[in-house]
């Protein structure tokens, strides 16, 4: 049968705030973003209805292009002559995340390797069932929490292969009395993916009372982890449970036979792309896209993908996030006096309206405060699932990557690329030399969904500037004696002949200039055994590549430490911002 | 693009979806009608239970413990009724911890469950049932004023409504509060503060609705037995003065108040609505576009909470404090005109 020729695609990108429709169209030999629009998804009464806000999004599409997509109350396609589009892609993130109780035998093993399980797909961890300190009557206690927060499904761990089996059929016991007390319609469904020992008893105990399905053993060994299986059975049970189930989605999918896709696994695709284009064993390929309700965090190494998704985002989230680290914690970001309750306000109004965006440079500040918590949080998650090898620069800090990819609107809206740069920086720390990419279209998730039908056009797309470079940062790790202290020397060549011979010095953030597109040869010659990622007190001479803020020098430190006097902080914070370009 | 919206609106049809927490029994069918007080469906709470682990409180194998029970499944129970006894007279028992029925036994435990609560959902606003979902709830259609507000502490109320201050940017002070007010929904200004809720509680108010309360009360508030809501968001702003002018106009009139809320996947909000004889009312539609001479409120910014009338729908790009530039409108406030982004605007229905 002969290929389709998909010269057109139309992408809905659901998100649970705002809804996006992206038109990717073929351009002489070259696939490119030619239209774009968003509304306000409608997942939400009084339209309950996701397609309302897609068909919408599509209207104003065809207002912008001046073509007919849509007709007789469907979208047009395959594409008729030249109306409609060869394809149509729906990814999402609108829908509630899949409802989970965790249950295990050792916090730091078993569970732990769950969490992190879960953290593979959109979940919301309502509780964990953990026989610990003197439960009278661990059974009851678990059982309880079962019924009485009647989640969608219950991840059932523990025991390494061929161990204990009395402690994993007790939370199995217990899970099948909380089961069989809940009407059969409301029964959680049963993932185990503990000792592979116990699956026919587990299967055998609760199998008459809800549906069990197995994956492998998350912690197969004392010493071994092994999340893929269960992070596979939890998303193929939120694409199910949530993503077909989404109300108006069923619309969406009568007009086209692709797939849904939950948008952080499209996310992952294009960061799995990037690194397979780059193709470097030395360095990882991350991808944070920070939207209004989750976090979401991708990388690469050595050729294999994670994705860890945090359930907080830049509006929802930070409230519950302050309850648990306070809120000087964010406010030691605000480069201006402010008291607590008026950062507790903004936040609160935040969730209570996550649609709009900062007004006046205050609200603004606390935007990015919340975004650098969020991608710090965001991180502690995704940090310990990554096996980094030789990526590695220094143990305890982060690997080296390039590029790193900036997506979601908590990102994309500041208003100047410098604090979008200056946010990523304090939020992530990288070390070692990486290239800074902004989604600034917010595109990236629908070029993962798009490489599944058609891999050359979302190539051709994320060659073709889809994804804006902010710069090259160059992020050197090591200690000096005092600030001040001279860490590295570079000479900038530039590609029309110039040379510009530079200085970093140790606690500053040094920008030159590099203009997008623009490139230079850099030869680096690190001082005092500061590493950048060739090795310690090892320089070399490497390609850079311009972009909105230049070529960056962040020798601030590694981890990053702000002064504990407010004045000194905010100074410092406000010199940074102007550092960056205001 | 969609602009959201609030209702504030001196009358409209009002279609008010009540739902059960977890399913249950609907009462009334389409076509009925109701009053605030009525209960339109009931279900059932969880109930309480416990596992009693006989073999381990008589100290004897599981295979043992079949033979020392004292009661059967189905069997009634009070609290301290002997469930098993290891033994002759005077030897270990084990009892009941509750009241309530054995309903299952095994591997040496018996399961307890007490009787089940009931929950109740009234109708609380007096209309026609024009819709019911099996298990789930009805919706009910009445003709009244409505006021979408923006933060709840959950709880809802029907009373009488009264304005006891002069201006929306007015708080609700302690001098407001007399016993006069017992079984009223108070209506303030700009806040209320916990001094002053204090002096409310002892009234026996039966709701409050100012513009916003400092986030520091949000704990006390949801401990409270009758609804708070507030029409503009958290922290100190006045009431938007359309709502204020509306909630004036209606001071004395009978009203329902909900406080319930719900974020994301259902989002519900508060919501005032003031019942008219009237027949009918024009329902609102969400998707009217927003033109020169529309009512907005302003959701971000200096003028957060204000509401005004869109004078002009520039072209091109609007340029926000923060250096962001999007597309916008031009609002008149009052004693001037401001710029402000669609996105963060509201459209006043």
């Amino acid at each position: 049968m002969a290929e389709q020729i998909i010269e057109s695609i139309l992408v809905a990108d659901c998100g649970s705030v705002v809804t996006k429709l992206l038109l990717l169209e073929r351009v002489e030999d070259n696939y490119r973003f030619v239209a774009q629009t968003e509304t306000l998804t409608t997942l939400n009464p009084p339209w309950s209805d996701v397609s309302v806000g897609v068909i919408h999004a599509i209207e104003d599409l065809e207002a912008i292009t001046g073509r007919v997509l849509y007709t007789r109350g469907r979208l047009i396609t395959p594409r008729m002559s030249i109306e409609g589009v060869d394809a149509f892609v729906v990814i999402l993130s609108a829908p509630e995340p899949l409802r989970l109780v965790i249950a295990g035998l050792v916090r730091e093993m078993s569970l732990e390797s769950a969490r992190r399980a879960a953290s593979g797909t959109y979940t919301n961890v309502l509780a964990t069932l953990l026989r610990e300190g003197s439960l009278r009557s661990p059974q009851e206690t678990w059982a309880r929490i079962v019924r009485d927060t009647r989640p969608d499904a219950v991840l059932l761990v523990g025991g390494v292969d061929g161990g204990a089996s009395r402690p994993v059929m007790e939370l199995a016991d217990a899970i099948a009395l909380a089961s069989s007390m809940l009407p059969e319609n409301e029964r959680p469904a049963i993932l185990y993916a503990g000792n592979a020992r116990l699956r026919s008893a587990v299967t055998k105990l609760l199998g008459d009372i809800a549906p069990v399905e197995v994956a492998d053993n998350v912690h197969p060994t004392t010493s071994t982890e092994h999340l893929g299986p269960a992070q596979a059975l939890l998303e193929q049970h939120y694409v199910e449970k949530r993503l077909q189930q989404t109300p108006g989605v069923d619309t969406l999918s009568s007009w086209n036979r692709l797939p849904l896709l939950p948008t952080a696994t499209a996310f992952s695709d294009v960061v799995d792309y990037l690194w397979h284009r780059e193709h470097n064993e030395d360095r990882g390929v991350l991808g944070v896209d920070i939207g209004a309700a989750t976090t979401t965090v991708a990388a690469t190494f050595a050729g294999r993908p994670y994705v860890s998704i945090y359930e907080r985002g830049i509006a929802y989230g930070p409230l519950a996030w302050v309850k648990r680290h306070g809120i000087d914690a964010l406010l030691r970001w605000i480069p201006e006096e402010m008291d607590p309750d008026e950062l507790l306000v903004m936040l609160h109004n935040r969730e209570l309206r996550p649609w709009t965006v900062p007004q006046e440079p205050r609200e603004l500040w606390v935007e990015q405060a919340v975004a650098r918590e969020m991608l710090r949080s965001a991180l502690r998650i995704a940090i310990p699932t990554w096996d980094t090898g030789g990526a590695q620069i220094q143990a305890g800090m982060m690997p080296g990557l390039d590029p790193i990819l900036i997506s979601g609107g908590g990102m994309v809206h500041m208003p100047r690329p410098g604090q979008a740069l200056l946010v990523v920086l304090d939020g992530l720390q990288p070390v070692g030399i990486s290239t800074i990419l902004l989604d600034i279209n917010r595109a990236a998730p629908a070029l993962g969904a798009v490489a599944r039908i058609k891999p050359v056009a979302a190539a051709s797309a994320l060659e073709g500037g889809a994804l804006v470079s902010l710069g090259t940062v160059i992020s050197p790790v090591g200690k000096a004696p005092r600030p001040g202290d001279v860490v590295l020397q570079m000479s900038i060549i530039y590609e029309d002949g110039g040379e510009l011979d530079v200085e970093a010095r140790y606690g500053e953030l040094e920008i030159w200039p590099l203009l997008p597109g623009q490139r230079a040869t850099l030869k680096i010659k690190p001082l005092r055994r500061f590493d950048v990622g060739l090795g310690p007190g090892r320089g070399g001479k490497i390609e850079a590549i311009g972009g909105l803020v230049g070529l960056v020098v962040d020798v601030r430190g590694r981890p990053l430490s702000l002064p504990k006097d407010p004045d000194q902080r905010r100074r410092l914070l406000n010199g940074w911002i102007w550092d960056v370009g205001g | 693009m969609f602009i959201s919206y609030s209702i504030v609106n001196p009358l409209t049809l009002v279609r008010v979806p009540r739902r059960l927490p977890r399913p249950g029994e609907v009462l009334y069918r389409a076509g009925d009608s109701v009053e605030p007080a009525h209960i339109v469906a009931q279900a059932v709470d969880p109930p309480d239970f416990r596992i009693v682990d006989v073999a381990r409180e008589l100290d004897v194998p599981v295979k043992r413990v079949k033979n020392m029970l004292k009661v059967k499944e189905g069997a009634t129970l009070k609290r301290g009724d002997v469930l098993a006894a290891r033994g002759s007279f005077g030897g270990p028992v084990c009892r009941s911890p509750i009241e309530g029925v054995l309903v299952g036994s095994g591997r040496g435990r018996l399961l307890i469950e007490a009787e089940p609560g009931a929950i109740q959902l009234s109708a609380l606003v007096p209309g026609r049932v024009v819709e019911t979902w099996p298990e789930e709830g009805v919706m009910i259609e009445t003709v009244g004023a409505h006021i979408q507000a923006i933060w709840g502490n959950g709880k809802e109320a029907f009373g009488v409504l009264r304005v006891v201050v002069r201006a929306p940017r007015h708080p609700i002070r302690p001098k407001h509060i007399d016993p006069s007010l017992q079984g009223v929904i108070l209506v303030g200004g700009s806040r209320i503060d916990e001094e002053t809720l204090e002096h409310a509680i002892e009234a026996q108010v039966r709701g409050i609705i100012v513009g916003g309360v400092p986030p520091s009360l949000v704990p006390l508030l949801e401990t409270l037995e009758f609804p708070v809501v507030c029409t503009e968001g958290l922290g100190v702003t006045p009431m938007s003065k359309a709502i204020f002018d509306l909630l004036r106009s209606l001071d004395g009139r009978e009203a329902a108040l909900c406080g319930r809320m719900q974020l994301r996947w259902g989002e519900e909000r508060p919501y005032i609505v003031v019942p008219m004889p009237a027949q009918s009312g024009d329902p609102i539609n969400p998707e009217e576009p927003l033109r020169v001479g529309g009512k907005v409120r302003i959701l971000r910014g200096p003028y957060f909470g204000t509401s005004g009338t869109v004078v002009d729908i520039p072209p091109g790009m609007v340029q926000l404090e923060t250096g962001a530039r999007l597309p916008g409108v031009e609002v008149d406030i009052g004693k001037e005109t401001t710029l402000v982004p669609y996105i963060n605007l509201e459209r006043l229905l």
